[in-house]
C-alpha cells in the first residue's frame, strides 16, 4: 500500500501524464503555498504543486542568485530545463519577496499564464475585502480562460467537498501517527502527504482512506526515543526522513506550511467565494508568511508541542527563506522560557549528502534523553 | 564625491532632528519604514525614525559588522536583510553613531519596499510590545490600477483613526493638507535637482543623491526639508550652468540600480572618477517622490499620495521597471548601466539578470550586474567586483 504513495512520487511526470490524458483537464502548476486548489479544481483544471524538488541547479542560476531560496531555484530549474512542459499555466501566492519576483521572471522568461492570488497584509477589515474581491475575480476569470470552463457554485461545491475529505483524511493520519507514535515511518508519513501534490484528490482520498484503515488495525510500537515537532516552511527534501526512521526518532507533529498549516483548513465555503478564500489564506494556523494579527505564533506553537507530547522542536530551515528566519530567534526565545528545547537545522533542496544533518539530528535527541 | 556646500545645512537639520528624537520627552515616536505615509504620522506631532536611515549611517560609518555580529548571536541568521540585523544589533546593544535609536511607541510598516519590512516590524513590536499598523502597498504586477489605489487610501483613512486613537485627538486634516503641500514642494525640488544629472557632465554624482537623500526620507513634510532641497538644487544648477562636472573629464555616464554599498562609498567614488564614468541617475535616489515611474493624480490629494507610495521603482512590475530603465537611459545621455545584485534585497535584485538582458537588449547600452550587500562587507570582494566594473566600463563607448 505504501509503496504506491512511493511510486507516485518517484513517477511525477508519468503520473502527471497519465491523468492528464485520463481526466483531459488542463495542468496547473501550483506554487507555494496557500493557493487553494479548490478553486483550480472548480475551473475545472488538474492543480500540481511542483515544487520542492531535489534537482541539481544547472541553469536557474542564471537568473536566480545564490541567495534564493532552494524552493524558488528548483523550481525555476525545473521549468527551465523542460521538466514541467505539462504544465499550461502557473497560479502563485504573494507569500514572499523572492516569490513575487519569480513571478515576474516567468512572464518575462515563459509564455505560460501565470495568476498570482496577493494575499493582503492589512488589518483593516473593508480594505481587505474590496482588494481580495478583485484579486479573486482576476484569479478566477484568469483560469477560467485556460481551463475554457466557469467556476460555478455548483463545482465549487463538489471541489470543496473533495478537498475538505482530502484534508479531513490527511488530519486523521497526523492523529493516528500522534496517538501511535512509529504506526507509520517518518519517510512514508512525508511521501504519502507529497503524493497528494501530484495525484488527482479523489483517487488520493481513496489511496488515503485505504492506508488508514491499515493503520488503524495496527498497535502502537513501542517509542524508543524522543518525540519530536517539526517546524520550517517545507517538509522536503524526502530523502531526509530516512534519517529519522533510522535513529528510530518519532515526528509526532509538525508546523510546516505544506504539511499541517495547509492540512488543517476546513471546508472551503463554497457558497461566498470571498468568504471561502479569506477563511483559506488566513485560518486556522499562523504561518510566518502570512500577516494575521490575530494568530499569535508562540502560543500556538506551545500548545501543539505540548498536545502533541513532543520533547522538543526541530526547525526545519529552507536556507534564505527570511520570512521564516525572521520570526524564529524569539520563538525559540519563548520556547526556552517554556522549557522546551529546540534545535534549528539548515537545508537546501539540492543536499545529497545527509550525514551531517543525522549527526546534529541525534545529539539533539541525545541531550533530550539526558 | 563632490563637496556640495549645502552638506554643512543637511548635517545641521539632520543633527537637530536626531537631538529632537533623542530628547523629547513629550512627543510620541513611530518607527517607519522609509516607503511608509510618514505624511499621516507628522500630521500628528509624533516624532518619525527611520530605522533603515540608521542603520545606512551604521554601515557608512563601519560599525555594521559590530552590530550585525550582535543580532546574529542573539539567533538573526545571516540571512536575513542587512539592514534589520545591523538594526536588531544597534538595538540589543545601543550602539551605532547616535548609541541606538529612541524607542518606539507605535511602528508603521508599508509593504511598497518588500514584504521583509512586515516581518523585521513584528520583531519590534514584539520586543516593545507597541502597536503595529501595517499599509499593504501591493506588487503592481500589471501597474497603476484603481483598485489598488482605492484599497491603499482605504488603509490611509484607517491609519487616521488609528493615530487619532494612539494620540486620543482628533486626525488632523488640515494640517495634512499642509504637510502633502510641502512633502511635494520638497520632492519636486529634489526631482529638478535629480534631473540636472542630464546636463553633460553631470553637476553630481549619484553617489552624493545617496548622501543627499536622507532628508528627503526622514524630514519630508517639513518646511526645513524644502528649504534644504532648494538650496541644494540652486547650488547644483549653479555647477550644471557653468559645465561643471563632478568628473573631471566625463567619459562614460551611467545608471546605478538598486541601493548604494553603503560601506564602500569612498573606495567607489575613487574607483569611478579614476575610470571617469560618472554615476549619473539612481533608480534608488529617484524614489521619494523623485523620478517617479508613474503620472500621479494630482486632483486628490490622498489618491496621488497613494499612488505616490504604490509606483515606488521597488514594487513595479518587470515591464515597467524596463521601460523606466530605457527610459531614464535615454533621456540622461546613459552609455551604460550598473545594477547591484544586493544579497539584503530581494525585492530589487531578484530577476535582476533578466532585466539586464532586456534592457541591453533594447537599448543597445551594455550593462553588468555585480554582486554585493548594502550593509555586510563580509559577504562582498572587492577585487571581483572592480574587475568585473573594469570590464564593463571598457565596453561602454564614451559620450565623445
Ligand atoms: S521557502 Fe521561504 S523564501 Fe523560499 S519561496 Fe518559500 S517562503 Fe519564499
Ligand atoms: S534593503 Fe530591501 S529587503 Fe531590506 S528593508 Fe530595504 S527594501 Fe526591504
Amino acid at each position: 500500500m505504501i509503496e504506491h504513495f512511493h511510486s507516485i512520487i518517484s513517477n511525477v511526470s508519468s503520473t502527471i501524464s497519465k491523468y492528464e490524458t485520463e481526466l483531459k483537464k488542463p495542468v496547473i502548476g501550483v506554487m507555494p503555498a496557500y493557493f487553494p486548489m479548490e478553486l483550480i479544481d472548480a475551473a475545472g483544471g488538474y492543480p500540481v504543486q511542483l515544487w520542492g524538488n531535489n534537482l541539481p541547479i544547472q541553469r536557474s542560476d542564471t537568473y536566480l542568485q545564490s541567495y534564493c531560496c532552494s524552493v524558488a531555484r528548483s523550481v525555476l530549474e525545473l521549468e527551465m530545463k523542460g521538466g514541467a512542459n505539462m504544465v499550461k499555466a502557473y497560479a502563485f501566492t504573494s507569500i514572499c519577496d523572492t516569490l513575487i519576483n519569480l513571478r515576474e521572471i516567468y512572464r518575462r522568461l515563459f509564455q505560460k499564464p501565470t495568476f498570482e492570488l496577493s494575499i493582503p497584509s492589512t488589518q483593516t477589515e473593508q480594505a481587505r475585502r474590496n482588494y481580495l474581491k478583485n484579486i479573486i475575480d482576476t484569479v478566477t476569470k484568469g483560469l477560467e480562460s485556460v481551463t475554457g470552463k466557469k467556476i460555478t457554485q455548483n463545482s465549487l461545491k463538489d471541489a470543496s467537498a473533495i478537498y475538505a475529505r482530502s484534508r479531513e483524511l490527511q488530519r486523521k493520519l497526523y492523529e493516528l501517527r500522534q496517538t501511535k507514535p512509529g504506526v507509520i515511518k517518518n519517510y512514508d508519513f512525508y511521501a504519502v502527504l507529497k503524493a497528494g501534490f501530484f495525484l488527482p484528490r479523489s483517487i488520493y482520498n481513496d489511496m488515503l482512506e485505504g492506508l488508514i484503515r491499515q493503520l488503524e488495525k495496527l498497535p502502537a510500537p513501542s517509542a524508543k526515543r524522543p518525540k519530536i515537532l517539526m517546524s520550517g516552511m517545507v517538509f522536503d527534501p524526502i530523502e531526509a526522513y530516512k534519517i529519522f526512521d533510522e535513529l528510530e526518532i518519532h515526528i509526532v507533529d509538525d508546523d510546516f506550511a505544506n504539511g499541517w498549516r495547509t492540512a488543517s483548513k476546513t471546508a472551503f465555503n463554497y457558497k461566498d467565494i470571498y468568504e471561502g478564500v479569506t477563511q483559506y489564506l488566513f485560518q486556522p494556523a499562523p504561518c510566518c508568511c502570512v500577516y494575521n494579527p490575530d494568530l499569535d505564533r508562540h502560543e500556538y506553537l506551545i500548545k501543539k508541542v505540548k498536545t502533541s507530547g513532543a520533547q522538543g522542536v526541530i526547525f526545519w530551515y529552507i536556507k534564505f527563506c527570511e520570512p521564516d528566519a525572521f520570526d524564529r530567534p524569539q520563538l525559540i526565545g519563548r520556547l526556552k522560557k517554556e522549557g522546551i528545547p529546540s534545535v534549528t537545522i539548515e537545508i537546501e533542496l539540492s543536499m545529497t549528502n545527509f550525514d551531517p544533518v543525522k549527526t546534529r539530528i541525534n545529539a539533539f535527541c541525545e541531550m533530550l534523553e539526558g | 564625491m563632490t563637496e556640495f556646500k549645502s552638506i554643512s545645512k543637511m548635517k545641521e537639520i539632520m543633527t537637530e532632528y536626531y537631538i529632537e528624537a533623542k530628547t523629547t520627552k513629550v512627543k510620541p515616536i513611530a518607527w517607519l519604514t522609509s516607503g511608509a505615509p510618514v505624511d499621516f504620522v507628522n500630521a500628528m506631532d509624533i516624532i518619525p525614525i527611520y530605522p533603515e536611515n540608521y542603520a545606512a549611517m551604521c554601515a557608512a560609518s563601519h560599525q555594521s559588522v559590530e552590530l550585525m555580529e550582535i543580532a546574529e548571536r542573539e539567533g538573526f541568521s545571516q540571512d536575513i536583510c542587512a539592514y534589520a540585523r545591523t538594526d536588531f544589533g544597534a538595538d540589543i546593544s545601543q550602539g551605532g553613531p547616535i548609541q541606538g535609536l529612541p524607542k518606539p511607541d507605535m511602528l508603521i510598516a508599508s509593504t511598497n519596499i518588500c514584504k521583509t519590512v512586515t516581518k523585521w516590524y513584528q520583531v519590534i513590536a514584539r520586543k516593545y510590545n507597541v502597536p503595529l499598523f501595517v499599509v499593504d502597498t501591493p506588487f503592481l504586477h500589471d501597474g497603476m490600477t484603481n483598485e489598488l489605489v482605492d484599497y491603499t487610501v482605504k488603509q490611509f483613512k484607517d491609519l487616521e483613526k488609528f493615530l487619532a486613537d494612539f494620540t486620543k485627538r482628533p486626525f488632523d486634516d488640515d494640517r495634512l493638507e499642509q504637510i502633502i503641500i510641502l512633502g511635494l514642494e520638497a520632492s519636486t525640488w529634489w526631482k529638478k535637482m535629480l534631473s540636472l544629472g542630464k546636463t553633460i557632465p553631470s553637476p553630481f554624482n549619484s553617489l552624493d543623491t545617496f548622501i543627499h537623500l536622507a532628508p528627503i526620507v526622514v524630514l519630508r513634510g517639513t518646511q526645513k526639508c524644502v528649504d534644504y532641497y532648494k538650496m541644494l538644487y540652486e547650488e547644483v544648477a549653479e555647477l550644471a550652468e557653468k559645465k561643471i562636472g563632478s568628473i573631471p573629464d566625463e567619459k562614460y555616464r551611467v545608471l546605478w540600480d538598486n541601493l548604494p554599498i553603503w560601506f564602500k562609498m569612498r573606495r567607489n567614488s575613487a574607483f569611478f572618477q579614476e575610470k571617469k564614468c560618472a554615476l549619473v541617475a539612481a533608480t534608488y535616489s529617484n524614489s521619494w517622490g523623485g523620478l517617479d515611474a508613474f503620472e500621479l493624480d494630482t486632483d486628490d490629494p490622498y489618491r496621488g499620495l497613494a499612488q505616490s507610495y504604490l509606483g515606488a521603482y521597488i514594487n513595479i512590475g518587470f515591464e515597467d521597471r524596463i521601460r523606466y530603465l530605457s527610459k531614464l537611459i535615454k533621456e540622461f545621455s546613459l552609455t551604460g548601466f550598473i545594477m547591484h545584485s544586493n544579497r539584503s534585497c530581494k525585492p530589487y535584485s531578484v530577476g535582476m539578470y533578466r532585466l539586464q538582458e532586456e534592457v541591453t537588449k533594447l537599448t543597445g547600452k551594455p550593462g553588468v550586474v555585480i554582486e554585493a550587500d548594502q550593509n555586510d562587507p563580509r559577504v562582498y570582494s572587492e577585487a571581483q567586483v572592480e574587475t568585473r566594473l573594469e570590464a564593463f566600463i571598457e565596453s561602454m563607448e564614451s559620450i565623445n
